[in-house]
């Protein structure tokens, strides 16, 4: 469809003129994002329910409006919040209702604009803990986060790659609305729960799954008001550990060990710099404090619950030693300046502010991607060849390793960190991750959630898959009016 | 009736010998008595059949069949009426040649096998590298990759391998139109490990929680999760099938968890779940243990009322749960947890360590799901009552509802009596949620039988509803008519995907997207009128479910 120009006023209609924002110092947010290019939001509108989110929808579709959601409230460093182009932007934030927490089935009831914060509060009280993902930004919204498929740090709660994600409310770019998994069982939420549903089943309704297809669609294809997130029930004891190694491939061959029959509960790999950059508390000593860590260092935790806590502790510190001592890495209770008690807090909340990968440089661009555990290893070598040939240390290069669906996948993190007043280090970047993107795909990785320009590249290797994703988005969103341009739906792609 | 020309082509496709319109052989296919409530048990004959042994060839053959105005249906190992064709001028497409484990990767635990590949054959090669599979409960003669893609997927492992549709890392589809496409990793050539994008995961078009039943093209390949197995690489057994005996492994405990009543069940299940415990569990039915051994002992001793009271009352909060440890020190942990949840709840354990004939009976046959089929003996055939999975309360409380509704059946003879009671109940993902399908065995030669059939059925969809399940036989297309309007609408968007995906329609959609009414024939006019005021409160408008 064509695009006009978008007259924001229309959406007054929808959500209220107070509602409806055209301030600069609002829209400033979403016309960059990291490296990605130039957008041209011309105001900000904020549903304050599904039903005006609705109308937003339709009203679009009358007037060939471009609509970009977002929940989380700024620094935003990706790229899909920014309009290709002019859009309006669909602010959802201020819909952060949490619901309900359901403690006997360990689920929260969240919407768009819930941050981790807020929901591990509620879910502490309750004696649940929230599959976090590693330091996601304060300001981060939950569903947002798990819409875009970003891991969580414990492998052994990761069955299938919607998780934690359970059921939605979500309205398509026809307007229509619709709800995933159980919440799309007869009858309405309340009605449900009083027959006892507590939303626990993620996949249809029917033989079709589209939480699944709209998850990882950057807002291209629906919005999404509410959701259903998994729980877990919070140990009664818990310990962290660290094993620090000079060789990754050590690190890799423990992991694989511990994770096939389920031990540990955190479990991720990061490389000095990224490691330095997490526990520092000064700007200052994240150089010193990587030159003082070994190259690599796996974080593991492990947990006794409710029933023998000591020994189910004893029983998991035991066989990880034993695995551990097999394959010849010695676990130990802290690393510099980082005893596990602060590791464990580390990894059971949001970053403090600012974000924490902003904190060496002022900015960084990632390289995100999956791949098995047995290849990270060459997709560092391949990294670090980049870096060589970009002139950027890859001692200075961020990596985290983080095994997902149970440790038969890994993602792979690579943050490169630079100034952003400075034009000649920002634009090294943005050329470094360019080719570096170029050459993991070219190696086997697999980009499952591109932004900005990786769309390029992950898509080209399957267009048959484009094929059938474009023919979905015309069912979804006949008019294209949901973040025109982004993943496979531009006409450059492919 | 197919056209000589066409029949041509379909051996240009698959060879002479792999292709056949024989009416013996194809009445082969058309006999389809499971779930076939009709008093002749057959689907509609397929005009053709077809056996590809490669994903090209079964692109041809769909090819082929588009020329000439041909609908396809996808089967391998074949379980019931979803699996033959439901209207005219369709060809089957037999997979059982394609029946190869393409790959195991041991390390990172997953295996990608073709359409043929059964459930204990998968499991017999994983069990040699340390990895186990997960087997429905229709039993390990199933295809695993037909329950991942196409159908339903659970087992009585479900607590630890989850449900069948969660377990797909990977997926080659022969689509309706006759491409190939892979999705996830291997679409994009870089492995079997993800399933998901780039992007939207178009996993979401191949399957919600159930398959499409062959309405969306062929699967000709899978990767499929694989699970630990710390026992040996493979468990000595003497006798067959279910009259087996097998060296329980020292890695393993098989305990019998019995409870005072359906609460502390299901308490005792939470806390199972919460302390990451259980390798195979499955709620069942004391009595349906002797009714499916020893189906004529059943019939005589049914009628005894100290038998039912003991077997469905005293001992009908049951269930049956395996450990797995990795250790000595592991497993006798998790034998820690599970005494002391039992006695929390007021329970008592059976271990079968103290009775090792009994142990040694089970290990394998609950490890490889081998007994379920055998509630055929009993009548014949037998249906299921099927509500939406969710939280584990939602389930035993269906469980109990049709166990009511099943007691007047059995009462008026329109069904077998098999105690009231025969649940299917399993959970899933370390009990976060769980499946319950309540059974009942009848006779099909029987007449009343078959109307008893009609008016169950309808009893348990309206059951269903009223508990705000969506049944999951919506796959019927008269279940479905009345169910997409109540539930997202969710068939008109199926359909719309249908024709975006299959623009000619060429796969067989009669469980996909097709719609009938019902025959009301043999139900109670008053069930008839609580059906559609069900419907009449529950549609959904434009704004969503009247709250």
């Amino acid at each position: 469809m064509q695009t006009k120009s978008t007259d924001p006023k229309v959406f007054r209609r929808a959500v209220g003129p107070e509602n409806v924002s055209t301030e600069e110092s609002e829209l400033e947010h979403f016309r960059t994002a990291g490296l990605s290019s130039r957008g041209e939001p011309a105001a900000v509108v904020r549903p304050q329910g599904t039903a005006q989110l609705r109308e937003v929808i339709l009203l679009a579709r009358e007037t060939a409006t471009n609509l970009v959601f977002t929940s989380s409230a700024p620094p935003r460093f990706r790229g899909d919040t920014v309009p290709a182009g002019e859009g309006i932007i669909v602010d959802l934030s201020g819909m952060d209702r949490i619901l309900r927490i359901d403690r006997r089935n360990k689920v929260a009831y969240i919407e768009p604009g819930v941050t981790f914060n807020n929901l591990i509060e509620r879910a502490d009280e309750a004696g649940l803990k929230v599959l976090m993902p590693l330091l996601p930004r304060k300001s981060k919204s939950v569903l947002a986060c798990f819409l875009e498929r970003e891991p969580i740090i414990i492998p052994k709660y990761h069955w299938d790659m919607t998780d934690p994600l359970l059921c939605t409310e979500m309205v398509f770019g026809s307007g229509d609305l619709f709800r995933t998994g159980t919440a799309g069982s007869p009858g309405g939420i309340d009605r449900q729960l009083k027959a006892g549903l507590a939303h626990k089943n993620p996949l249809g309704p029917g033989a079709t799954d589209f939480l699944r297809i709209v998850q990882g669609s950057q807002g291209t294809l629906a919005g999404v008001t509410w959701a259903t997130i998994k729980l877990e029930a919070k140990p009664t004891v818990h310990k962290i550990y660290f094993a620090c190694d000079d060789r990754l491939e050590r690190l890799v061959a423990f992991t694989y060990r511990a994770l096939r029959p389920r031990l540990g509960d955190e479990w991720l790999i990061l490389g000095a710099r990224s490691l330095a950059t997490i526990i520092a508390e000064s700007p200052g000593s994240i150089d010193e404090l990587a030159r003082r860590q070994a190259p690599w260092t796996l974080v593991y935790g492990v947990s006794g619950y409710r029933y023998y806590p000591e020994e189910r502790l004893a029983v998991q510190e035991n066989e990880l030693a034993r695995i551990a001592q097999a394959v010849g890495v010695r676990p130990v209770p802290e690393v510099p300046s980082c005893p596990a008690k602060k590791m464990e807090e580390i990894l059971a909340g949001p970053s403090p502010y600012p974000y924490y990968k902003t904190v060496p440089r002022g900015a960084f661009a990632d390289v995100a991607f999956l791949t098995t555990l047995d290849k990270a290893g060459a997709m560092v070598e391949v990294m670090s060849t980049a870096c060589d040939a970009h002139g950027y240390p890859p001692s200075e290069l961020g990596i985290y390793i983080q095994p997902i669906q149970q440790g038969r996948t890994a993602h792979v993190e690579f943050t490169v960190y630079y100034d952003p007043a400075d034009e000649a280090d920002r634009a090294r970047a943005c050329e470094l991750v360019e080719a570096a993107s170029w050459e993991l795909d070219e190696a086997g990785a697999f980009f499952s959630r591109p932004y900005g320009s990786l769309s390029r590249i992950a898509f080209r290797n399957c267009p048959d898959s484009v094929e059938a994703l474009r023919k979905v988005k015309q069912v979804m969103d006949p008019d294209n009016v949901l973040n025109r341009g982004k993943l496979c739906f531009g006409e450059e792609v492919v | 009736m197919i056209s000589d020309e066409a029949y041509k082509e379909l051996e240009e496709a698959v060879g002479v010998d792999n292709v056949s319109r024989h009416p013996a052989v194809l009445d082969s296919y058309a006999f389809q008595p499971f779930e076939n409530h009709e008093s002749m048990p057959w689907c509609p004959r397929p005009v053709a059949v077809a056996l590809p042994s490669t994903t090209q060839e079964v692109s041809e053959v769909i090819k082929a069949c588009n020329r000439h105005n041909l609908k396809h249906k996808a089967f391998s190992t074949g379980w019931g009426l979803w699996c033959g064709p439901t209207t005219d001028d369709v060809v089957q497409i037999d997979l059982r040649r394609m029946n190869r484990i393409v790959e195991i990767d041991e390390k990172n635990m997953f295996a990608v096998i073709e359409p043929y590949v059964c459930g204990a054959q998968l499991q017999a090669e994983a069990m040699k590298v340390g990895l186990n599979t997960h087997i429905i409960g229709a039993g390990p003669n199933c295809s695993p990759l037909a329950s991942a893609t196409s159908m339903h997927g659970v087992g009585h492992d479900s607590i630890y391998m989850s449900y069948s549709a969660r377990n797909v890392l990977g997926l080659e589809w022969v689509m309706p139109t006759g491409e190939v496409t892979r999705l996830g990793a291997p679409g994009s050539g870089k492995g079997w490990f993800c399933g998901d994008g780039p992007g939207p995961s178009l996993r979401g078009t191949m399957r919600g929680y159930t398959g499409a039943l062959g309405g969306m093209g062929v699967f000709t390949r899978v990767a499929l999760k694989l699970y630990n197995w710390p026992g040996p690489p493979e468990i000595e057994s003497t006798g067959t099938v279910v009259d087996v005996m097998s060296e329980v492994p020292d890695c393993l405990r098989i305990f019998g968890c019995f409870f005072p009543d359906k609460d502390r069940l299901a308490d005792a299940y939470y806390d199972i779940g919460e302390a990451e415990i259980g390798y195979n569990c499955l709620k069942v039915a004391t009595p349906a243990f002797m009714m499916i051994l020893a189906p004529h002992l059943f019939k005589k001793l049914k009628g005894t009322e100290n038998l039912r009271r003991l077997l469905g009352g005293t001992l009908g909060q049951m269930f049956l749960i395996i450990l797995a440890g990795i250790s000595r020190e592991d497993l006798d942990h998790q034998v820690d947890v599970l005494k002391a949840i039992v006695d929390e709840h007021l329970g008592f354990v059976l271990d079968a360590k103290n009775i090792p004939t009994l142990g040694s009976n089970l290990a394998m046959n609950f490890i490889r799901a081998t007994m379920p089929a055998l509630v055929f003996r009993i009548g014949g055939s037998f249906s299921t009552a099927l509500g939406r999975n969710d939280s584990l309360d939602t389930q035993l409380a269906w469980g109990e509802a049709i166990a009511e509704i099943k007691r007047g059946y059995a009462k008026k003879e329109m069904i077998i009596d098999d105690m009231g009671d025969n649940p299917y109940f399993v959970p899933y993902e370390n009990n976060t949620w769980a499946h319950c399908e309540v059974v009942y065995p009848y006779d099909h030669r029987s007449e009343k039988h078959l109307a008893g059939s009609s008016a169950i059925n309808m009893d348990f969809i309206i059951n269903a509803i009223e508990s705000c399940m969506e049944p999951m036989f919506g796959v019927v297309p008269s279940a479905r008519k009345v169910l997409s309007p109540l539930t997202s609408n969710f068939n008109r968007w199926q359909r719309k995907l249908s024709e975006a995906l299959d623009p000619d329609q060429t796969s067989d959609k009669g469980f996909y997207t097709d719609e009938a009414e019902f025959d009301f024939t043999n139900v109670p006019p008053e069930r008839v009128e609580r059906l559609q005021k069900l419907v009449e409160d529950l549609t959904w408008t434009e704004l969503g479910p009247p709250e």
